[in-house]
């Protein structure tokens, strides 16, 4: 029995073992902190079907998992084109949602696909699609990866483009891409002083966003709150009694207290509610869940044979990990506050299946046979000449 | 360097800056949780965050005229902590404030309060409920100001907690039927029955306890609102409610009786007006609202002679039998099987005809021809207490109504005795609601209504909900039996056992009924007496039934004892309600020829013609231009007939208002002096004669 579910684990997972772990065990994690979260508001919204959005949330994870195991079967080579092709759709969906989509919390970010009636942000597809990107194209330039004009030059007309149409409805996101994308060109081996170029023209298409974009206010009041210590926003004081009360071992499972008055307790601040209800155990074993997902992901940056692959799989694993970082240190009030959910564990509809499609893709990195194939092909030997050049 | 070595390098440099950031998130919960642990703990019970429910506001219970007969209103409850006063407050306030409470409350003394709160603060009691009474808005301002309590929550430890109250601005008028819901949801009269609608749906929002123990609603966009309940429009008329309630409670005193109701009923609607219940208090003297017996099981009793109209409807209905055949009823004592029936009159009223049976309420002459004609298929007789639907319950708007009871014929208990004492209104149960909606049936020419008590339930201006008259049976019996049995029924009130009601006013027709008590299977020297009719005769416009249980003294019949009540009733009933009263009802303004719609005399054209046009009365004009006319009333119209005043000569003023008369005449420079109230009867300077400047002319209105 053991045996033959193993081979079937063998055959049909293929990729890093660990991360695929780490990954069930945070679906896991998700569902019941979730469900222990959505309290109020199925009491709100639904009269107390409080199994509502636990059905809602387990299949979004559900289909997360599915779009991940599908993203794993194809050889990520393909993911550079991919990648563009999906930017090139992405930057009029943007668009059209800036100027039509749905409305939550003051700001159109969401669109809905007609039929199944399932809203998604573009900015998940853009995310992607970004990154992927810049990572086929920091591979591409290694060689000269020094030249201005045609290595750097490129690069930063897309990410500015891209984060700036984001930067219109969503700040916070467009800011932390941003960050990733510099974080990326700086393990791409681009040079420090045009990263620091980059830092100057990114503050300017910010600011250009932020005077631009609806968001400016709200963006400006949440740093401002920041900054002024003496005055701790609801949301930060209402986390910090959740936190604070949760102790080392937690008040256990749906023993939560604060969900009743901790505004967005299955999202934005689902943090603090798992650390209430396991306590610092469980609030460090997710921080340190987050880290050896990093880890595994820095890991194939080691192994893989070339720099496609290993920026692909760097790029999305900081672009996922340095969301939940932010997202939690906003939660322990190290930030101000940002309205990022937590990937993987927040309840978030379709972000779920897209960021199950990006640990998909570093999985499909992970899988050493993909390149092997690849090197068997004998077509695509240049890029690793290319990787051993210099 | 090596590219890749270069990008390993690179990669674990980020690698390290996130998991620096990681061990800062760490530390940062450590030192939340060790650091400040304590004061967020603190924080979480001092400035609690909590989501409260919002309580939805109760609907509230109207009569017919719109007057309230249940709203809600805040009341509090006065809870103290003892611990909160620090120790020379305590001591400076405790002796004043034993004594205010003490004058307040008057139950108990100022030593009793003092030793009452300080026993509580010594034995640490948090929470104590000084007075169960609870108290209004006003006496809580006031209890806020006295010593220790005008400390405050904190510093007094006074707690004002707040209970929404109901409140009946006519007390206990209607009590029982307004009625009431306790904690448990339970309860009874429409408070309990619409409680549905009345209760609105609560509501949650997020509440932040602020110093005084209060909590402070915090605005939030995820508040649930709550949904105030709807408003109940009863058909309940409060004048005929009060006059109901006071005629039985005079003779309920009169006759040391144990319980009686009354219940009042529109005839055309079935709309109760008024629904009386008064019992005799079981501790204390006098009498009060504790049980429907209208319409609930516990009045439910066996009818008495009342029921009696149903069985000569149905003698008459099989063609058996005629007003004028005559009864034998012998010497007032007939054998059926092993009981003897007997009738009130010692020795019996020989051969009377069926109308004087009925009138005098002959037991004897009612259960023969009963027995004789349907004694060898009592289903028959049964068949027409099923088609007047007396078997079943009316499926009343309140709830807890009483079920009525009929043996049937086949079954164990059904005995031969049981048809004639049936036909007399023994061996069966009803609740004084459904003999009513007999009567009022036959009243209202053989169509039975269902009696209603509610008639809509609203919400600010939007109706949810409209009650019609429901038609159970669009004709109980056919239009000839009806008549006679209305024939009959005044019959009762002309020469029967209710004579001693008969008035020259108006006409009164009903039923006396006067039933021995069942108790503990025998049957006793009590009396259950009722007296079910309607007035005026001639053209129904109310029904109802006086019930009044156990009288004692000499004269303990329907006659004497229900009926007058019924009278008192119907009288001021009448004397109210000007549309019963024909005498003064006539209106005198109506002119000859027309008395369908508003005669109107004269006036300006325009005018006219849009108050014509508003109330759909067809009105016409030939002339042209001119202002004034006067009306010619037509078959079923108004013509307008053109009244110059343009002229240098007198105009004809007759039938206007004054203010019209004044506005024409003094501008042809006439001085009016003028008497009496109305329009314009009669005026000194005859129409058509030369105007004199300030001439004086005297008008006469009437």
């Amino acid at each position: 029995m053991m045996a033959s579910f193993k081979q079937w684990i063998d055959r049909n997972l293929k990729g890093d073992p660990i991360i695929w772990g780490i990954v069930i065990l945070l679906a896991i994690i998700s569902i019941l902190v979730v469900y222990s979260a959505t309290g109020s508001l199925a009491y709100k919204k639904t009269g107390g079907n409080t199994e509502k959005y636990l059905l809602d949330h387990s299949m979004m994870v559900f289909m997360g998992l599915i779009v991940m195991w599908v993203a794993h079967k194809i050889p990520y080579k393909y993911y550079g084109l991919i990648g563009k092709f999906l930017l090139l759709i992405s930057i009029p969906l943007l668009i059209f949602t800036y100027a039509f989509g749905s409305t939550v919390n003051d700001a159109n970010r969401w669109l809905t696909i007609p039929g199944i009636n399932k809203a998604f942000q573009p900015s998940d597809i853009a995310k992607l699609a970004l990154i992927a990107t810049l990572a086929s194209l920091l591979a591409k330039k290694q060689k000269n990866i020094g030249d201005f004009k045609k290595a750097f030059l490129p690069m930063i007309v897309v990410i500015g483009l891209i984060t700036m149409l984001i930067g219109f409805a969503n700040m916070s996101t467009a800011l932390l891409l941003f960050s990733t994308c510099l974080l990326l060109m700086f393990i791409g081996r681009v040079p420090a002083k045009f990263i620091m170029a980059v830092i100057l023209v990114g503050l300017v298409f910010l600011s250009a966003s932020v005077f631009l974009g609806q968001r400016g206010g709200t963006f400006f009041s949440r740093i401002e709150k920041f900054v002024a210590t003496d005055e701790i926003p609801f949301q930060a004081e209402q986390s910090f009694i959740a936190i604070s009360t949760g102790g080392i071992a937690g008040k256990g499972p749906g023993k939560s207290e604060q969900r009743n008055t901790l505004p967005h307790p299955y999202s934005d601040f689902i943090y603090a509610i798992i650390i209430e209800e396991y306590g610092l155990i469980g609030g460090a074993t997710v921080l340190f869940l987050y880290l050896a997902l990093l880890y595994r992901g820095m890991r194939i940056v080691a192994s893989s044979t070339k720099p496609f692959g290993g920026l692909l799989s760097a790029g999305l694993s900081f672009a996922l990990v340095l969301q939940a970082m932010v997202n939690m240190a906003v939660a322990v009030g190290l930030g101000p506050i940002t309205g990022l959910p937590l990937p993987l564990l927040s309840m978030g509809g379709t972000s779920l299946v897209f960021t199950g499609f990006s640990v998909g893709i570093i999985l499909s990195v992970s899988r050493g046979d993909h390149s092997d194939s690849m090197e068997g092909s004998g077509e695509e030997n240049k890029p690793r000449k290319a990787f051993q050049t210099v | 360097m090596n590219i890749k070595r270069s990008i390993v390098l690179r990669v674990r440099i980020a690698f390290v800056a996130v998991a620096l950031l990681a061990g800062a998130i760490f530390y940062k919960i450590v030192h939340l949780q060790f650091v400040e642990g304590e004061k967020w703990e603190a924080k979480s019970e001092s400035i609690n965050f909590q989501y409260r429910q919002v309580s939805a506001t109760r609907g509230n219970i109207y009569a017919a005229d719109g007057s309230l007969l249940a709203t809600s209103l805040p009341f509090y409850r006065v809870v103290m902590d003892p611990i909160v006063a620090k120790e020379e407050v305590y001591r400076a306030g405790i002796d004043s404030l034993a004594f205010l409470l003490s004058s307040y409350y008057r139950d108990r003394s100022a030593d009793t309060y003092k030793r009452m709160i300080t026993e509580a603060r010594t034995t640490g009691k948090r929470y104590l409920i000084l007075n169960r009474k609870q108290i209004g808005y006003q006496d809580m301002q006031k209890m806020s100001q006295w010593p220790i309590f005008r400390n405050g929550r904190m510093g007094g430890g006074i707690i004002f907690e707040k209970v929404e109250k109901r409140y009946r601005p006519f007390n206990n008028l209607a009590s029982r039927t307004v009625g009431f819901l306790n904690e448990d949801k339970y309860g009874v009269g429409i408070e309990y029955s619409f409680n549905e609608y009345l209760e609105g749906k609560n509501g949650r929002a997020l509440f932040q306890r602020i110093a005084g123990g209060s909590w402070k609603p915090v605005f939030d966009a995820e508040d649930v609102k709550p949904d105030d309940g709807y408003d109940i429009f009863t058909t309940l008329d409060v004048n005929i409610q009060d006059v109901a309630e006071s005629a039985l409670l005079r003779q309920l005193i009169n006759k040391d009786a144990e319980f009686g109701c009354v219940i009042v009923m529109e005839v055309e609607t079935g709309h109760i007006k008024a629904i009386a219940n008064l019992q005799k208090n079981k501790s204390s003297y006098g009498y009060g609202e504790n049980y429907n017996f209208a319409i609930g099981d516990q009045g439910l009793t066996e009818p008495g002679s009342t029921f009696k109209l149903i069985s000569i409807m149905a003698l008459l209905e099989e063609g058996k039998i005629g007003l004028n055949d005559i009864v034998d009823t012998g010497d007032g004592t007939f054998r059926f099987y092993d009981r003897t029936m007997r009738d009130v009159k010692q020795g019996g009223y020989g051969k009377i005809t069926v109308q004087e049976a009925f009138e005098k309420s002959s037991n004897v002459a009612i259960s023969k021809l009963v027995d004789q004609h349907f004694g060898h298929s009592p289903s028959r007789f049964m068949a027409y207490v099923e088609k007047v639907g007396l078997d079943q319950p009316l499926g009343f708007q309140l709830r807890g109504e009483g079920a009525p009871y009929f043996k049937k014929p086949g079954e164990k208990y059904w005995y031969g005795t049981t048809l004639p004492w049936m036909s007399i209104g023994y061996e069966s149960k009803l609740t004084p609601l459904h003999t009513l909606t007999l009567y009022n049936a036959v009243a209202n020419n053989g169509k039975m209504v269902k009696p209603m008590i509610v008639q809509a339930i609203a919400k600010g201006n939007a109706i949810e909900k409209k009650f019609q008259t429901e038609v159970v049976k669009k004709s109980i019996a056919s239009d000839k039996t009806i008549k006679a049995l209305q024939q009959l029924l005044e019959g009762v009130v002309n020469n029967g056992t209710a004579k001693n009601i008969f008035s020259g006013d108006y006409k009164i027709a009903g039923k006396t009924g006067t039933a021995q008590k069942l108790i503990d299977g025998r049957y006793t020297q009590r009396y259950y007496t009722s007296f079910a009719g309607y007035f005026p005769a001639d053209k129904p416009k109310y029904s109802a039934i006086v019930v009044i249980d156990s009288p004692k003294g000499f004269n303990a019949y329907g006659g004497d004892v229900s009926a007058p009540v019924f009278k008192e009733i119907a009288d001021k009933i009448y004397a109210q309600d000007l549309k019963l009263n024909k005498k003064t009802a006539v209106p005198t303004y109506l002119a000859q020829g027309i008395n369908e719609f508003p005669f109107i005399q004269a006036g300006k054209v325009d005018e006219l013609q849009m108050i014509c046009n508003k109330f759909g009365i067809s009105n016409h004009y030939n002339g042209q231009g001119d202002n004034w006319v006067k009306s010619v009333p037509q078959v079923k119209s108004i013509q307008w007939k053109s009244n110059p005043t343009e002229n240098p000569t007198v105009p004809d003023v007759s039938g206007l208002p004054l203010r019209d008369a004044l506005y024409v005449l003094e501008n042809k420079g006439l001085r009016v002096v003028y008497q009496g109230k109305g329009r314009v009867k009669n005026q000194s300077i005859s129409p058509g004669t030369p105007v004199q400047q300030n001439y004086v002319i005297n008008l006469v209105l009437g």
